[in-house]
């Protein structure tokens, strides 16, 4: 019996632990700890609920937008809004303009290097990898040669940069198994991933004044009025932005994918689903967004999400007490204690539904799609099962690998509904529809906003008196995600997916680190606390200007 | 009903002056003022702000003439005399107010019928005139700490950096702006409660008769009328 | 040649600076000479690697130590967003990257040990993205089973210079504002409290703008200028990006002159760009440069899509209190709301609450002064002041003297003689 610990897991958003307990070459107990505890419910309360929709989406820096979004939500609940048709497609490609962008970054440059190493590259042969290119039909924007050259550069100074600490050599150097020809084109894709993320940001910044943390998506609607010239801008970054993700992603996951098939054969969660589901239509149905809600069960069975089955339990986590609390009424005081993974071991708390741990994550958005016969899920999905030989098998999808491949579907998915707003916002504004924002007739309500974020489902829930904000509530999904075991003694999503993958190196567990990555965690975010809407916990001598 | 005689010797030319000039300029600034924080019409932000600059000077250069003039101009110590002495000496502690701070007070709260003996700026009224120059010191201070090509300036910087930031600065300079708003309430109310006569004579320099009042001996020594009917 | 194409807009970048290109091939020494070098390279990266998990310490890339505190990696994000030069440029060109939580390639314990080298072999900029936070023994923040500030104070210790990248690295951010519950601060505060002597280089904003970050490291890295060299202010912000507000080069500031104001969000007005000083907009008072380097490769900005600046680059170093979310809530208001107690409330509410209670009460009182019939010229004066009554050897007034006495003060007061004066007297 052995421990292998990977602290900090890297190339994720936030401080996460992962401890694991090796038997016979596997993992046979895990453990997941989320490392930072900040406290935004506690700086939103007393204030207004238009200020909280601009700071909460300080918890994440590659969330923002649904972050804002939640909020809004919450607070046009509380004060029964129903926003603009325009503020509702403008907010729909500012999220979707976000999700293209993390998914991009997540996929090439955060997850990327599990399976790809750039220094394997330098022994490639540019023109072989131009016809490995062709071959998977794939893009060739990238001059090769000329990439190989500054690889080369780079290697000849003979610093590592952002290479130090090398997992490339990982279980004897057979952790990576890609040809050379591969890893260069997949090096080349991560440089133009760079660009093409960044592309989808300047999106968020053309409607949201900057990206991370877009400034115009608010309660009430929308404070960006589209002028013709941004219409033009937007139409041309998006359409770029499909032709990339349409000629590039899903054939590059089809390349990669034969060499880490192993990685479809471990990895799965508790195979219980949420989503809340994310893009509105004109109806604001949630069962009837671009991606719609879903509850899904071990058998895949669908049912509507129910705000009063989530619950939240503490007993594992630094914070006082075990208690288990019902949405939207959690109460909770920080505490730390030691870590111990036997007792408490994380800032993270374990929320529940109906009792039971659920993954939620982009495949949970995907499989409640599919249930709900979404047709370009519907039909991509069947394709990319058939193109990896095992047509119709869904779990198949659930999966390190799957759970990493069938977020590309999504990518794709979005970009084209992309284009399809953009289209719908210029007919809108054409036919004369100038209404973006509406401003709230009552200041006291209480109200929560179901939505997605690009890695799973997003709740935020608000109790609002006067114009202020008496109580906040956040569940994130690598909350649900990287919950510790809860009050069943079930595992939380990832520890559970952990056991069983397969570690042939205790100091390096790639396969460990590439699980971890599949659920593109999230970890600032999952860290929250809640007070009760009534009463003060925190004890602070203030001045009239403020905290000293 | 009496009250002393309003002669133009209490109150000379030069003052008169300075006062127009306070007026407009605190009037000005105010409603500039509000319209800064908050342009409540449309079209007139850059004229508000040049104003509101410019009136700021105004009334900082007027205050410091008003303080020099003191020690130059003559003016009476107490109402209902012409005789004069040196205008400081009528801010300083003057016999005729010995004692009459609480007389003041009580006669305000209607705990006391007669009106007090004084001299011509009676004791709450005194201490309440000598804060507004320190006041228009430090309204200044704080305008030129928000304004701009001031801001900068380290002995400005500094004070916005010890009260916390612009912002609360902005604060104080408004909050401010609300002493001199409560203090003109005043003011007015009570130059004017007890007749229109030392309004008439601050703007106007109107005479107006009444009770005649030596400042040597401290106390009422007869009535001029002025033809304006018997006071008492 | 995309290797030459980065050295290239490196180079541009230093030009603007009167740097010449002959000079730039120098400052890059060895690079140009690197340039075209073949597969010969597969195995000096082999043979660097067996005795170090950095590769080599010196060369031509200016070591870098990125380590996110209590942060949102926003700021992180922000400067992946940047395209000129872009992240990849940036760390395979210009700096080598040896941690950093979102990028490096490889993860734990190595991780660890690859920032424990960088430290050791000295020369290197620490930047630093996120807030401290003292709570707990430094546990709200734990990693690599350690907590948060003994991460600063170990990578901090041997830097050439500390970049508090981001407004929470500077002062906390939002977690320094009420009700601060993990005790935050900034990275300066913190390490003088430590009593660790190293230059801070500040770079608030949430998230800190990439090109910020650029151009302090090249003046750093490519400059090779000394952190004392830098041209910060007095909060150690880099004057010529912090010295001026928004408003000052703000586009929309002729609207502003103009009197032109959106009042409401999605209006008409704001479709013609007006100012949007009125919703609140923190520009006049938080210094930056926003309006002139925007965001995302300059494509926009806040205000230019249509959102008052929340005053985000509000960050005074030795004072978490004095973080942006504490000044500028409630974004919408002119002013912030002031804390007293439990009680938050409006500067305006406070004075025209005061101001009225003392209308209200000078009515009442001019009621009772005409109750008393004091309004028409006052009441009757005292014959004698109270004091005097009770100490006529101390008297202040004289309240006897002779009938010529009387009229001859009479003259002296009032410029004639007294016509009431009657034989008998008054």
């Amino acid at each position: 019996m052995t421990r292998s610990v990977i602290d900090p897991v890297t190339r994720i958003e936030g401080h996460l632990r992962v401890e694991m307990e090796v038997e016979n070459g596997k993992v046979s107990d895990a453990w997941v700890s989320g490392g930072c505890f900040r406290g935004i419910e506690l700086v939103v309360e007393n204030r207004t609920p238009e200020d909280a929709a601009q700071i909460v989406q300080r918890i994440c820096g590659v969330c923002p937008v649904s972050h804002a979004h939640a909020s809004s939500i919450a607070a046009e609940k509380a004060y029964g809004i129903t926003i603009s048709n325009n503020a509702r497609i403008i907010r729909n490609i500012l999220e979707g303009a976000q999700f293209l962008h993390s998914h991009i970054l997540w996929f090439y440059n955060l997850a990327g290097l599990d399976y790809v190493n750039p220094l394997n590259a330098l022994k490639a042969d540019p023109a072989d990898a131009m016809d490995l290119a062709r071959a998977a039909g794939t893009s060739m924007n990238s001059d090769f040669v000329a990439l190989k050259e500054h690889l080369s550069q780079f290697a000849e100074n003979g610093q590592l940069s952002i290479f130090s600490g090398n997992w490339f050599d990982a279980e004897d150097g057979t952790g990576f198994k890609l040809p050379p020809e591969l890893d260069l084109i997949c090096t080349a894709h991560y440089l133009e991933a760079l660009g093409m993320q960044a592309k989808a940001s300047q999106i968020s910044a053309l409607l949201g004044g900057k990206m991370p943390h877009v400034m115009t998506l608010r309660p009430g609607g929308t404070a960006f009025v589209p002028t013709d010239q941004k219409l033009d801008d937007l139409k041309l970054l998006v359409d770029e932005l499909y032709n990339w993700v349409e000629a590039t992603m899903i054939p590059d996951v089809l390349a990669i994918a034969p060499y880490y098939a192993d990685a479809f054969g471990y990895g799965k969660g508790p195979g219980r689903y949420i989503a809340w589901g994310v893009f509105e239509r004109e109806d604001f149905k949630m069962s009837n967004r671009y991606l719609p809600s879903g509850v899904l069960d071990e058998n895949l069975n669908l049912s509507e999400p129910d705000e009063k089955a989530i619950a939240e339990w503490v007993g594992r986590s630094w914070y006082k007490g075990s208690e288990t609390y019902q949405a939207p009424n959690f109460t909770t005081e920080p505490e730390y204690t030691d870590y111990n993974v036997n007792d408490r071991y994380t800032w993270v708390k374990c929320p529940t539904y109906n009792g039971n741990s659920m993954e939620a994550t982009s495949l949970s958005r995907v499989l409640a799609a599919y249930k709900r016969n979404v047709p370009f899920i519907k039909e991509h999905v069947d394709a990319f099962l058939k193109a990896l030989g095992h047509e119709g098998d869904l779990s198949v999808a659930q999966s390190t690998l799957g759970r990493t491949a069938i977020r590309q579907i999504e990518t794709l998915y979005i970009a084209t509904c992309m284009k399809e707003w953009v289209d719908e916002l210029i007919e809108a504004v054409k036919s004369g529809d100038s209404e973006y924002f509406r401003a709230p007739e009552t200041n006291t309500g209480d109200g929560s906003g179901f939505w997605e974020a690009p890695r799973g489902a997003l709740y935020h829930s608000e109790s609002v008196k006067d114009g202020k904000i008496q109580g906040y509530q956040i569940i994130i999904p690598s909350t649900w995600n990287l919950a510790p075991k809860n009050e069943k003694g079930q595992h939380g999503p990832l520890e559970e997916a952990l056991i069983g993958v397969p570690v042939g190196d205790i100091e390096k567990p790639i396969n460990a680190l590439r699980t971890v990555h599949s659920f593109d965690p999230c970890t600032a975010c999952s860290v929250h606390i809640s007070e009760p809407a009534t009463g003060k916990r925190f004890e602070t001598v203030t001045s009239p200007w403020g905290v000293k | 009903m009496a009250h002393l005689a309003h002669y133009r010797e209490a109150h000379p030319m030069p003052f008169v002056i300075t006062h127009w000039i306070n007026l407009v300029a605190m009037v000005l600034l105010i409603f500039t003022g509000f319209y800064i924080h908050y342009p409540f019409f449309w079209g007139f932000e850059s004229m508000a702000r040049g104003l509101h600059v410019f009136f700021g000077f105004v009334l900082f250069i007027n205050c410091i003439c008003r303080l020099i003039m003191a020690f130059i101009v003559k003016s009476s110590p107490t109402g209902g005399t012409r005789k004069q002495v040196t205008d400081y000496k009528t801010w300083l502690p003057q016999k005729d107010n010995l004692h009459q701070g609480p007389q003041w007070i009580k006669y305000y709260l209607f705990f006391k019928k007669d009106h007090p003996l004084s001299a011509k700026l009676g004791v709450p009224q005194k201490i309440s005139y000598l804060f507004i120059p320190v006041l228009i010191i430090l309204m200044f201070y704080t305008g030129l700490a928000l304004w701009v090509p001031t801001s900068e300036i380290p002995f400005f910087a500094a004070g916005t950096s010890l009260v916390g930031g612009i912002m609360s600065m902005r604060i104080i300079h408004y909050f401010m702006m609300f002493v001199f708003i409560c203090f003109m309430f005043i003011h007015i109310y009570l130059a004017n409660v007890e007749g229109i006569a030392p309004t008439l004579l601050m703007f106007f320099h109107k005479e107006h008769g009444g009770l005649v009042y030596d400042p040597d001996i401290h106390n009422i020594i007869g009535e001029d009328d002025m033809g304006h009917g018997k006071q008492h | 040649m995309e290797g030459e194409a980065a050295m290239s807009a490196f180079a541009n970048m230093l030009e603007a600076r009167g740097v010449t290109r002959r000079d730039f091939m120098k400052l890059c020494g060895t690079v140009a000479a690197a340039a075209g070098l073949s597969q010969l390279t597969v195995p000096q990266v082999a043979q660097a690697l067996e005795t170090s998990v950095i590769g080599a310490t010196k060369g031509n890339l200016y070591p870098v130590i990125w380590v996110e505190g209590a942060s949102c990696t926003g700021c992180t994000e922000s400067f992946a967003q940047a395209q000129t030069p872009n992240a990849a440029e940036v760390v395979l060109d210009m700096i080598s990257l040896n941690y950093s939580e979102t990028l490096s390639a490889a993860a734990g314990y190595s991780m660890e040990e690859a920032k424990e080298q960088t430290i050791e072999a000295g020369d290197y900029i620490l930047i630093y993205e996120g807030a401290i936070q003292e709570k707990w023994g430094g546990n709200a923040l734990r990693v690599a089973g350690k907590p948060g500030t003994e991460h600063l104070i170990e990578a901090a210790k041997n830097a050439n210079a500390v970049v508090a990248l981001g407004s929470c690295a500077v002062n906390g951010g939002w977690m320094g504002a009420k009700p601060n519950v993990t005790d935050a601060m900034g990275v300066q505060q913190y390490l003088k409290k430590a009593g660790i002597n190293v230059p801070v280089v500040n770079v608030p904003g949430c998230p800190a703008n990439p090109e910020w970050l650029t151009s302090v490291l090249v003046d750093v890295v490519l400059m090779k200028l000394k952190p004392a060299d830098l041209d910060l202010n007095s909060e150690g912000k880099p004057a010529g990006i912090f010295n001026q507000t928004i408003h000052d080069n703000c586009e929309r500031r002729g609207h502003f002159e103009n009197g032109e104001f959106v009042y409401e969000f999605g209006s008409e007005e704001e479709k013609k760009g007006y100012c949007l000083y009125p919703l609140g907009c923190r520009g006049p008072q938080t210094k930056s440069n926003c309006g002139v380097v925007m965001w995302n490769d300059r494509r926009s900005w806040c205000v230019q899509a249509g959102a008052p600046c929340i005053g985000c680059c509000e960050a005074n170093p030795n004072d978490p209190g004095q973080n942006w979310v504490e000044v500028n809530t409630p974004f919408l208001k002119r002013h912030r709301s002031l804390h007293i107690g439990d009680w938050d409330v409006q500067p305006t509410t406070i004075a025209v609450g005061v101001t009225g209670l003392l209308a209200a009460a000078l009515v009442v009182h001019g009621f009772g002064m005409k109750a008393t019939g004091r309004m028409d010229g006052g009441a009757d004066f005292e014959k004698k002041r109270a004091w005097d009554a009770k100490h006529p050897e101390k008297s202040v007034g004289t309240y006897e003297v002779s009938e010529a006495e009387r009229q001859k003060m009479y003259k002296e007061d009032t410029g004639h003689d007294d016509p009431n004066a009657t034989k008998e007297g008054r």
